[in-house]
């Protein structure tokens, strides 16, 4: 196998292709101190070297236990089952959470985008809030990680949201006559973790971070990850586009990764941009066609004359549907309905 | 391009005396050994003060090397092959049958490209199902972006929650467990699997697979093509080099999709560039919005059939 194949940085594969290493045979029997000398590297790159070049080696051999076709896959039946019993995190809105098949799922990446305005951040606060709702009450108790580029993040917003779920869940207690947990709503703040971040670079960082993060904090059961807006900084005076793709795109698959190594949903806040289609303007979602592949799950929202709209625009499983949805003083709720009470389960 | 000691260990003919014969003529490696002029190494060989060993070993690395090559066929083997071991499967939509003329062949990579939300993930979906429910074989599902919906492919089997329904479910047990998914969210990992892929079939254990599904590949290649470096290149074109000598050796179906990026005139053209117009043997191209009312699909390039014919197509 080559040496051409292994994940390791552009300037060591150099080095190893000009010094003569060009297999990884010719890798396997090596110290670390010969080749740190041949290559003229620290050390410590050098093991680094030669334990990526080892790992890849070990599985050119077949291995005659497993008769999987492919190691750690899972079939189908698994899968379904696995979907059937997750929870989703609900949106208070009972419309939406019916167009959506329930909610948000975990292990996909659902990007919500519309014009400034509408309430992309507010679905956000929600979201991080609805999180936490413990599993009495049909929720999935986890924590949430937030991520502001653009540093539309309220706090005292987010206590308002926590204040009028703490009270829907009191209301539910009487209703169904059960004395459940009583949260309070500062330890609904308690459980976001915030991230505030300045420039694309950072934003990276943040993310190639959050995975040592998650491991780290596995037991905390971190459940949704909210990035507010992704393209802010990108949009911003990126002078090379093939990078900004590249980016874009390397970003994608390790949030991808995120959300079904740790169980969770990523939400994707995007910005609209206009695009010359078929003779007219119509509104899109930016950072251009490319990004269009990356997210699972896309939801539009707009405006229809007075009232706000969520579109679903992108699903593998749900049929496309819209449905209206209205901001108050509460958070996210139903439009049509005056009731005050959401519907928890 | 192996070194001569790693042979030792398979061939006990190439001890270190022979070894040590060969670097003597700047033969380190099977490739130097090619290089070399073989009628100069045996007279060389035959001065020697143990002329026969040194010619086994001469011919040990000749016919190693042999066998790694491919047979030569010629076109009636060739012919008997694709009518035996390359059939057609159906792709589970009638429409794109016909306009295929049987629907994918064993053997060939196919490619789907296609704006955003065209249903690339859709026929993929319906065609693993398809294979599921007929019993035909394997099918081996490669996810990059988490969209592999198990309710959709239930949806197509028609499966149905109804407990009075179990033996239909049953069935549709057995049918789904015949589809595998991975997740696969980086090249390098991709490269990996598909090796481990390849070496497993080889060794023929039976696994009756019928179909590969990478979606998408080009969400793979996208972080590493470009840049001024030609090793993301080089990263694809391997892909494909794999994906078609899986699909060659073990008689399968790969389907792969691809996306679009803005080209010329405001125009979409297909993802990943000149070099990968090449490597798929059949392009269908998806165009439009999926819609419940059919989208279209052209074929962009295929071996035998005429490029450019269209048709309609929804998947229920």
């Amino acid at each position: 196998m080559d040496v051409s194949s292994l994940p390791i940085s552009p300037s060591h594969r150099g080095k190893l292709i000009s010094a003569g290493y060009s297999s990884l045979s010719s890798l396997s029997s090596l110290s670390p101190s010969r080749l740190a000398l041949d290559l003229k590297i620290s050390e410590n790159e050098a093991v680094e070297i030669l334990k990526v070049a080892s790992g890849r080696s070990g599985q050119d051999k077949i291995e005659s236990g497993s008769r999987a076709i492919v190691n750690g896959a899972q079939t189908a039946w698994d899968m379904l089952h696995e979907e059937e019993s997750s929870k989703c995190i609900t949106t208070s809105c009972s419309n939406l959470d019916e167009i959506l098949g329930g909610g948000i799922h975990c292990k996909e990446v659902t990007e919500i985008g519309g014009v400034p305005g509408i309430g992309k951040t507010q679905l956000g606060i929600q979201l991080a809030v609805n999180v936490q709702i413990p599993a009495e009450y049909g929720g999935l108790a986890g924590k949430a990680v937030y991520i502001d580029t653009e540093g539309s993040f309220m706090v005292e917003r987010v206590l308002q949201i926590a204040e009028a779920c703490a009270q829907d869940m009191l209301e539910y207690n009487t209703l169904l006559r059960r004395d459940l947990v009583d949260k309070q709503p500062k330890s609904f703040l308690d459980n976001i973790f915030y991230f505030r971040v300045c420039t694309y670079t950072e934003q990276i960082a943040v993310i190639n971070y959050l995975e040592k993060f998650l491991s780290e904090h596995k037991d905390v059961g971190v459940k949704v990850v909210i990035v507010d807006s992704i393209t802010f900084h990108f949009r911003q005076d990126f002078e090379d586009m093939a990078l900004r793709t590249r980016l874009l795109s390397g970003m994608a698959l390790k949030v991808m990764k995120l959300a079904k190594k740790f169980n969770l949903a990523v939400v994707l806040l995007n910005q609209v941009t206009t695009k010359f289609v078929e003779g007219s303007f119509q509104l899109t979602l930016a950072l251009g066609d490319s990004w269009a592949h990356a997210t699972t799950n896309r939801i539009i929202l707009y405006w229809n004359g007075n009232e706000r709209r969520a579109f679903i625009d992108k699903s593998p499983s749900l049929p496309s549907a819209s449905s209206p949805y209205t901001v108050t003083g509460r958070g996210i709720r139903n439009s049509t309905s005056n009731c005050k009470r959401v519907k928890l389960m | 391009m192996a070194p001569l000691e790693d042979l030792e260990r398979d061939y006990p003919i190439i001890d270190s005396n022979f070894r040590m014969f060969c670097a003597s003529h700047g033969i380190f490696t099977d490739t130097d050994f090619l290089m070399h002029d073989l009628s100069a190494l045996e007279a060389f060989a035959r001065q020697d003060y143990a002329p026969q060993k040194l010619e086994h070993g001469i011919k040990q690395i000749l016919s190693i090397i042999e066998s790694g090559q491919r047979p030569w066929l010629n076109g009636l083997e060739l012919l008997e092959d694709s009518q035996l071991n390359k059939c057609t499967l159906s792709t589970g939509c009638e429409s794109i049958d016909i306009l295929l003329q049987g629907g994918l062949r064993a053997g060939h990579v196919t490619e789907l490209v296609g704006p955003s939300c065209s249903g690339k993930t859709q026929v993929c979906l319906k065609a693993a199902s398809h294979v599921a429910r007929n019993s035909l074989g394997k099918v081996v599902y490669f996810d990059t972006g988490n969209s592999f919906s198990p309710k959709r492919v239930a949806q197509f089997l028609s499966f149905s929650p109804d407990p009075s329904t179990t033996q239909l479910n049953k069935t549709v047990e057995r049918d789904m467990s015949s589809i595998v998914c991975h997740s696969v969210f980086d090249i390098f990992t991709l490269l990996d699997m598909l090796r481990q892929l390849r070496n497993n079939l080889r060794s023929q254990i039976s696994f009756q697979m019928r179909m590969l599904i990478i979606d998408s590949l080009s969400s793979l290649i996208a972080p590493v093509l470009g840049g001024g470096g030609v090793h993301g290149h080089a990263l694809m074109a391997t892909a494909g080099l794999l994906l078609k000598e899986i699909a060659h050796e073990s008689n399968l179906c790969v389907v792969v999709t691809n996306h679009m990026v803005a080209g010329e005139a405001g125009m979409l053209k297909p993802a990943l560039g000149e070099s990968w117009k090449s490597i798929p043997h059949v392009r269908l191209l998806l165009s439009g919005k999926y819609s419940a009312n059919g989208t279209r699909i052209k074929i962009l390039k295929h071996p035998y059939l005429a490029s450019g014919k269209s048709t309609d197509f929804v998947v229920i």
